[in-house]
């Protein structure tokens, strides 16, 4: 074992012929917590490096291949397009940051780029020896498949039990490349084995290490490869692209033993010889067995499956022996005859045409057949359901009653989201009311199998806040420091973690290990950490789904995922078919329901009159509480500039308050040409066609690529890749090229620079937000069903939002408050009248009042609802009676007494709860369980303090989140002077004015820089304060804590809209406790999605007055006790 | 006679614990690992003032006041603290309990005019604490609860026999009851204690269990309570008075072999070991002689210890004579019970543990070391040398690489190449390279600094000299150079 390596190889080189080197083993980081390099940069550094081949072989995984065969895609297209590739930027989609990340420098090219191999290294549970598995065609590809789909569904989520006896039974078809762990003399008899099944596919894996016995080591694999006859081939067991990655291979096994850096001990790599090398690196170390690094290419020229031969093959969806296109066309007749009773206009007839024409060419005609399927089955079940999605605008979908918005309110042309050239899959999601999705799942996976459908990925990522939290946890900071940079993420906006918040956190940035730290923490983001599933995209096949792609189980029971997410199908043209859950849909099924039920007419979604004057004048008004979509502060402000009079308008005010139009500044020009205040222009009378329903300002992702086609001469395909370029390449940054062509294509045809700059900035917010015309023209259908249920049936409207919850923006306690300033009778809890539900009950006047039911009371099982309501007869005389009837455990008569649900018996809510308490069995006792007169026993009656008013409205907080009594403001009044009320506030003069009110809202959103809006309420009305980001700098503490603010400042008027500018700010929240409770902090209290102030505030409950006892015995239980 | 209870209550003591020793400028709070989080466990005046609350999580806190300072929370430094407090209140009365983890109770009666009355008592223990910078609650009562009410919930004295009228405005908080209880009282609309004693008693029974009407019963003085003043730690030490002065180092030896049985005794009562022994000689002149042994290991073994006395013993002045003997263990460790093995494979390291203590007595126990394998693939940090006395041996060191028998810092040599040079210098020796087996990268430990590593990344090679060196050498790719590291046998 003397003399190794020679400095220059001679022999490879040898008649000028270069023997090339393909690397058969890489782990990328989608062996979750090991690989540490994107699957991306691994195949842009084997392009560098001018290997003839790559293999991704994650560990008992394919989840990365498909994003390796992207980039392999993109790399290829960038030479062939010569777009060079060059921004560095990244942007974490979870918190809007753009890091710097992932690089894809455009590679030096001298060679054909390298091969593109899909596999997987197997790890056994019995054996030490892991197998990476190559598969040479689609037959050992299905074959892999099927194998990995065999060890993940009989493990729990995230794992994979295989055994070598699989592994003897499953492996045709591949190249098998063994990788001994331990002990060669041991692995020896099970290679021997597999050699023998698969005889001339099994190989030795012979790896360097670098640590000084190589060559040594090498010399035994010779001998076990004579003794196994399995050949030896060269691999690299690549951990990394490139050896700058060490570190963060170093914090992702701490990370995966759970130990920090300090006691990482020997677990550290030695060194960063696990990246990717280039032939001559690996002919060096492989001086004495050339042999080795031949066969890697022999390897090479066997395995020929390419992800693009996954000929995948969609459900034919033919019945009766009728072919798809044939039951298509005859289902689209038959729905048009129903759409159009009259008969259809000539327009019509040719959309019709022209679509099916289309669908027939593309072969999509199974797809629309399968959503009709879904959509069928719900309706029979009594599921709402609808449509969106460009395709879902067809008048195909319209036809087969998939969606409800006729084609002729949209601008959009069909074959502009569905053309011949892009051949991608059509869109089409559907949603269902989040109720009762599941069903329709389960109905799917039954219809057609397990092993035919299968919900996708969605990978998960590291993202700013777990990243800096777990990495840094990795690198000994301590938890104070932690806590500090993950508290300044809020709102923070930029990059990762800026120096100025550093300093601002009394820490050094100059700092050795800090500066590690933080870009560590910037590699980090981004990075897989585990895969969980899609919401709801479900991908259908004809044959087998476990041949195209590994299924996994998901955490959630009975539901079974593939190992791609939806970016991965998009890029392999694999059909998908989103089943979502809408709460709005639960909401107007039940509003339906319930307008039946009370002699109303039966509606559904189409059959809502059209065009209603009232329903919009409502919308003008801005009085949308619980109005799908339109109901957000930003929408409400908006809404009375906007003064909505037809759907169309609904279209462009659900698709105008999004972030894409936002940060490409088109809000204000569109909202000034429709008020007149600005003339209506074009740029172009080419962009007249395109921009003419939007006066002339792009609004909608579409516009935006016919921009791209009209304004800065891009071919569709290139728009298209432009737009594919937003969404699913993100991570590659290919925008910048895009940018130059973009606006110099324009300047060319004479558009200003400012415009092109804008339609540009809009483009990129749309990659992260996109929001399409056509969804919003569902969303908008929605939004104008709620509008007009609540504009006419609100009493209806506003049970069935409370019946639905949780969902939209508002929480019960502002449903009710809204239903009752509509002048609807809103009755208490009652156990003698109360269902589970809330519902509706037909007054003297014949007006409907809302009765709430008892799931309003915090805690309160549906279980213990069912008992009272369905043992009630002729109703319950005392708490004795129910709880015999009834049979319900004492917390559950605990929770009604707290909700005052007595009442209605005679028992005020302290009396009643002093009568429960009495009760502390769970079940009756067989002795008292008939109580005959004189056996009961008898207590000493005892007269409780009456209950005072402010008492009484925290213990309706506390119960039910809600108080129909009085507003906590209103008892709290009294004690201030100056205050106005909310409601005056349209009418005061303007000026300097101060209102206090309970906090409902409070949102800081990432387009407004640094700006906080808090919505009050009091017992008139709300009012809307906005808190510039440098008052917001000063009350910092007391914006983001406190329940009940006192706020001075400057009114402003628009119209009907009223703003308050911040100036003081005072934490009024502890004159709550004033009200003499001990549970004051359930009042104020907010939901998440109205809120973006940290969680932990409401736990922490600051701001109340507390003794330190108080607080002290809260976190620590007494010691005194023994 | 009737009883007269005092209680102390240290509401910030965690946090002025700290700040006595240290000065912080701006607000500072105690953190401590609760309920999953790092919540403030107690604050200075300052972080009160800016809005802080106790309980409150360090995020949050954090947030609302980005300059907060804080000191993790040091149980055993309060619990200390606590205990001197005990020992400090001890002045007043013999008995002196705990009380949580921030109070302590003084039964006071029959020594309180010691002082000149409860008053002024009062007012002493007030003054005195003010001056050590602890902020004090104080409660007086004749019962535990009713002096815990009053300490916590608005600071008084109850006086002797009218304890319910003193505690009956009192919030029910006031009663030990857990936060659960308190808050159905309160909703019940049972704020204060009066009401609560008003209410009939079955009812109350009824309703809440047993609990909340034994901690009424206990503040009204219906139900006793008793105060569990702490015991004294044990200490070990014997003692041996002389009727005549002894001055022989036989007579002495023959004193510390007595005194070492009782000891021995004690010890294994209690399964503790010695680990420091003092035996102090008193001179009938009054100079004392002090000899001080300490031990590789725990023991408790009066025939391996009397020995190792030998050599302090020689070494005493007896000067006039000696007439008392006092062996004190001065450190103590927990020794469990061993079985005695008889087997032959049985390590038996006694020997050497002995021969540790002799020399360790010489030239100091700590500068008895031995090298220990250490987590790193850096060859210089792969060992750690520790004291003997304080380390057991790990079995085998299981290295892949056999690492040379000396290591010594890297000694150039002038060499060029990416592999080892046929002929070199070093040590003013020349030699020709044999055999080289190599390389093995090692890449510096990036977390840490090493000032020894600045030339980056090392190829280690095993050189065989025709001379009959075997060395280990290494080269820096990074920045060229050649180094000799290391000897193999």
């Amino acid at each position: 074992m003397d003399v190794s390596y020679s400095a220059k190889s001679k022999l490879v080189c040898a008649g000028g012929i270069c023997m090339s080197y393909g690397e058969l083993c890489t782990t990328s980081n989608f062996t979750f917590l090991k690989g540490a390099s994107h699957p991306e940069e691994l195949v842009t550094r084997a392009v560098e490096l001018g290997l003839s081949a790559i293999a991704i072989t994650d560990q008992n995984s394919l989840a990365g291949v498909v994003r390796a065969y992207a980039a392999l895609q993109e790399i290829k297209r960038s030479i062939t397009e010569d777009i060079s590739i060059r921004s560095n930027e990244q942007i974490d989609h979870s918190s809007r940051q753009v890091s710097q990340g992932t690089s894809i420098s455009r590679p030096e090219l001298n060679k054909p780029l390298p091969k593109l191999i899909v596999g997987t290294r197997l790890v056994l549970e019995d054996s030490a020896v892991h197998w990476v598995a190559l598969p040479k065609d689609r037959k050992g590809y299905e074959a892999l498949c099927r194998l990995l789909t065999l060890g993940k569904r009989r493990a729990p989520k995230g794992e994979c039990h295989l055994s070598s006896r699989d592994l003897l039974e499953g492996c045709s078809g591949m190249t098998l490349i063994a990788v001994p762990q331990e002990d060669y003399i041991d692995a020896a008899d099970f290679i021997a084995a597999m050699a023998r099944t698969y005889p001339s596919n099994v190989f030795l894996g012979c790896a360097p290490r670098y640590d000084g016995s190589d060559q040594a080591s090498f010399d035994r694999c010779m001998e076990l490869s004579h003794a196994t006859s399995a050949p030896m081939v060269a691999i690299g067991d690549v951990l990394m692209h490139h050896g700058s990655r060490r570190q963060l291979a170093d914090v992702l096994t701490c990370l995966r033993e759970r130990c920090t850096i300090d006691d990482i001990g020997k677990r550290a790599l030695p060194n960063a010889e696990r990246r990717l090398k280039g032939e001559q690196d690996m002919a060096r170390l492989f001086l004495n067995h050339p042999a080795a690094i031949r066969r890697t290419q022999d390897i090479v020229t066997k395995c020929n499956f390419c992800l693009s031969e996954l000929s995948y093959e969609y459900p034919t969806e033919a019945a009766n022996g009728e072919s798809a296109q044939d039951r298509l066309v005859r289902l689209t007749h038959l729905g048009l005859k129903r759409r159009y009773p009259n008969g259809t206009s000539e327009r019509v007839q040719g959309l019709v045409r022209k679509e099916l024409e289309l669908v027939n060419t593309l072969g999509f005609a199974s797809y629309f057949l399968t959503v009709y399927d879904i959509v069928v089955f719900a309706r029979s079940k009594g599921i709402l359901c609808q449509g969106r999605g460009s395709a879902a605008n067809s008048i195909i979908c319209y036809a087969l009653g998939v969606t409800d918005v006729g084609p002729e309110t949209i601008t959009m042309v069909f074959e502009r989201f569905m053309s011949e050239h892009r051949g991608e899959p059509p869109d089409i999601d559907i949603d269902f009311e989040h109720e009762r999705r599941e069903e329709v799942i389960q109905h799917i996976y039954e219809k057609y199998g397990r092993h035919r459908a299968g919900l996708c990925a969605t990978v998960i990522h590291f993202r700013t806040r777990a990243a800096i939290r777990e990495v840094g946890k990795v690198m000994g900071l301590s938890q104070d420091v932690l806590s500090g940079l993950t508290g300044q993420i809020w709102g923070m906006s930029g990059n990762v973690v800026d120096e100025k918040r550093i300093r601002e956190l009394g820490l050094n940035p100059s700092d050795r290990r800090l500066g590690q730290t933080l870009r560590l923490i910037g590699e980090v983001i981004g990075f897989p950490r585990h895969l969980s599933q899609h919401v709801g995209g479900f991908v259908i096949t004809q044959g087998r789904l476990d041949e195209l792609c590994p299924i996994e189980n998901a955490a959630m029971e009975d539901r079974t995922v593939i190992e791609w997410n939806k970016d991965d199908i998009d890029t392999l043209g694999i059909l998908k078919v989103d089943i979502l859950s809408l709460g709005m849909l639960t909401c107007i099924r039940k509003c339906f329901d319930l307008i039946t039920t009370h002699d109303g007419p039966e509606l559904s979604i189409a059959t809502v009159p059209q065009e209603d004057t009232k329903t919009y004048d409502m919308l003008c008004v801005a009085d949308t509480v619980g109005v799908f979509q339109v109901e957000s502060r930003a929408q409400m402000n908006f809404l009375p500039r906007m003064l909505p009079r037809t759907f169309y308008d609904l279209v462009i005010e659900v698709a105008i308050v999004r972030p894409g139009p936002i940060q490409g500044g088109m809000v204000h020009p569109y909202i000034n040409r429709r008020q007149g205040k600005e003339a209506i222009s074009f740029p172009s009378v080419e962009l007249e066609a395109v921009l003419g329903k939007t006066y002339g300002v792009p609004l909608f992702q579409e516009q935006a690529m016919q921009i791209a086609v009209v304004a800065a001469g891009f071919t569709p395909e290139e728009a298209d890749h432009l737009r594919r370029s937003l969404a699913t390449f993100r991570k590659m940054g290919t925008i910048g090229t895009f940018r130059d062509r973009f606006i110099n294509g324009m300047l060319e045809r004479g558009y200003d620079t400012g415009f092109a700059d804008r339609c540009f900035t809009q483009i990129e917010g749309f990659g992260e937000y996109g929001f399409p015309e056509s969804h919003a023209a569902a969303f908008a259908m929605l939004a104008y069903v709620s509008a007009w249920l609540k504009c006419h049936h609100p009493a209806a409207f506003a049970c069935a939002l409370l019946n639905s919850q949780p969902m939209g923006f508002y929480a019960p306690a502002q449903i009710v408050r809204d239903a009752r300033e509509h002048s609807i009778e809103v009755r208490p809890i009652c156990v003698n009248n109360s269902n589970w539900d809330n519902h509706l009950e037909k007054r003297t006047d014949g007006a409907l009042a809302l009765r709430m039911g008892l799931r309003q009371i915090k805690g309160m099982r549906k279980e213990d609802a069912d008992w009272i309501v369905n043992a009630r007869g002729n109703g319950y005389h005392d708490i004795p009676s129910l709880w015999h009837r009834a049979g319900v455990t004492s917390g559950a008569l605990e929770r009604l007494a707290e909700a005052d649900a007595f009442t209605g018996i005679g028992l005020a809510r302290r009396d009643a709860l002093w009568q429960v308490k009495a009760i502390r069995a769970d079940t009756p006792l067989p002795l008292f369980n008939d109580p005959i007169d004189g056996e009961a026993i008898n207590e000493p009656t005892v007269t409780l303090p009456v209950m005072n008013l402010g008492e009484a409205v925290v213990e309706d907080y506390v119960a039910m989140r809600l108080s129909l009594r009085a507003h906590p403001v209103e008892l709290i009044r009294p004690s201030f002077s100056n205050i106005t009320p909310h409601a005056e506030l349209p009418n005061v003069p303007l000026g300097r004015v101060t209102v206090c009110g309970l906090v409902i809202t409070r949102q800081r959103p990432g387009t407004a820089s640094g700006v906080v809006f808090l919505t009050l309420e009091d017992e008139t009305g709300v009012s809307n304060v906005v808190v510039w980001a440098k008052v917001y700098e000063h009350f910092r503490a007391i914006v983001m804590g406190a329940r009940l603010l006192k706020v001075s400042g400057y009114l402003q008027r628009e119209g009907i809209v009223v703003h308050l500018i911040a100036q003081d700010i005072q934490d009024m929240s502890y004159k709550l406790s004033e009200l003499g409770h001990p549970m004051d902090n359930s009042v104020g209290e907010t939901l998440p999605q109205a809120d973006d102030a940290p969680r932990a505030r409401a736990s922490t409950s600051a701001g109340r007055a507390f003794h330190p006892r108080d607080q002290a015995n809260k976190l620590f239980p007494s010691r005194d006790f023994h | 006679m009737k009883r007269r209870v005092v209680s102390l209550w240290f509401p910030s003591m965690s946090s002025e614990l700290i700040l006595r020793k240290e000065h912080y400028e701006g607000p500072f709070a105690v953190v401590a690992h609760i309920k999953n989080g790092n919540r403030l466990l107690c604050l200075s005046t300052m972080a009160e003032q800016r809005g802080l609350k106790r309980g409150m999580g360090l995020a949050d806190a954090r947030s609302f006041c980005p300059e907060i300072q804080t000191v993790e929370h040091n149980l055993q430094a309060d619990v200390a603290f606590q205990n001197s407090l005990v020992r400090w209140a001890k002045r007043y009365c013999p008995w002196v309990g705990k009380s949580g983890i921030d109070g302590l109770y003084l039964d006071v009666a029959g020594s309180a005019h010691l002082f000149g009355g409860e008053d002024a008592m009062l007012h002493d223990m007030r003054a005195r604490l003010i001056r050590s910078k602890l902020t004090v609650r104080i409660g007086l009562a004749d019962t535990v609860g009713a002096a815990w009410a009053l300490a916590r919930f608005g600071e008084g004295c109850a006086e002797g026999g009218r304890t319910g009228q003193a505690i009956s405005a009192l919030p029910v908080a006031s009663l030990r009851i857990s936060a659960k209880e308190d808050t159905t009282l309160q909703r019940l609309g049972v704020k204060t204690i009066g009401q609560l004693a008003n209410l009939p008693r079955a009812t109350i029974g009824q309703r809440f269990g047993p609990s909340v009407l034994m901690r009424l019963d206990q503040a009204l003085g219906d139900q006793s309570e008793s105060i569990s003043p702490e015991a004294n730690p044990q200490t070990y030490s014997t003692r041996l008075t002389f009727p005549e002065p002894i001055g022989l180092a036989k007579d002495v030896m023959a004193g510390v072999e007595r005194l070492l049985l009782r000891l021995c005794e004690k010890l294994t009562q209690d399964m503790m070991g010695v680990r420091v022994l003092s035996l102090i000689c008193r001179r009938i002149d009054g100079a004392d002689q002090q000899v001080e042994l300490r031990l590789a290991r725990a023991l408790r073994d009066q025939q391996r210890i009397l020995p190792l006395f030998k050599k302090g013993v020689d070494g005493i002045d007896a000067g006039f004579g000696i007439d008392q003997l006092r062996l004190v263990a001065t450190q103590v460790e927990v020794l469990q019970v061993e079985q005695v093995a008889h087997s032959q494979t049985q390590y038996n390291s006694d020997g050497l543990h002995d021969l540790m203590t002799r020399l360790g007595n010489r030239i100091g126990l700590e500068n008895i070391q031995r090298f220990l394998p250490a987590e790193s693939h850096i060859p210089e940090n792969s060992f750690i040398v520790s004291p003997a006395a304080w380390s057991e041996s790990v079995g085998s060191w299981g290295n892949v690489n056999p690492r040379p028998i000396r290591l010594f810092p890297p000694e150039y040599v002038a060499a060029r190449g990416h592999r080892p040079p046929n002929r070199f210098n070093w040590r003013a020796m020349s030699f020709t390279v044999g055999r080289i087996i190599g390389p093995e990268r090692i890449a510096p430990e990036w977390w840490l600094e090493d000032e020894n590593w600045r030339h980056g990344v090392r190829d280690y090679w095993k050189v065989e000299t025709l001379e009959g060196h075997r060395l280990w050498m290494f080269h820096t790719p990074q920045n060229p150079n050649w180094f000799v590291q290391g000897v193999f046998a």
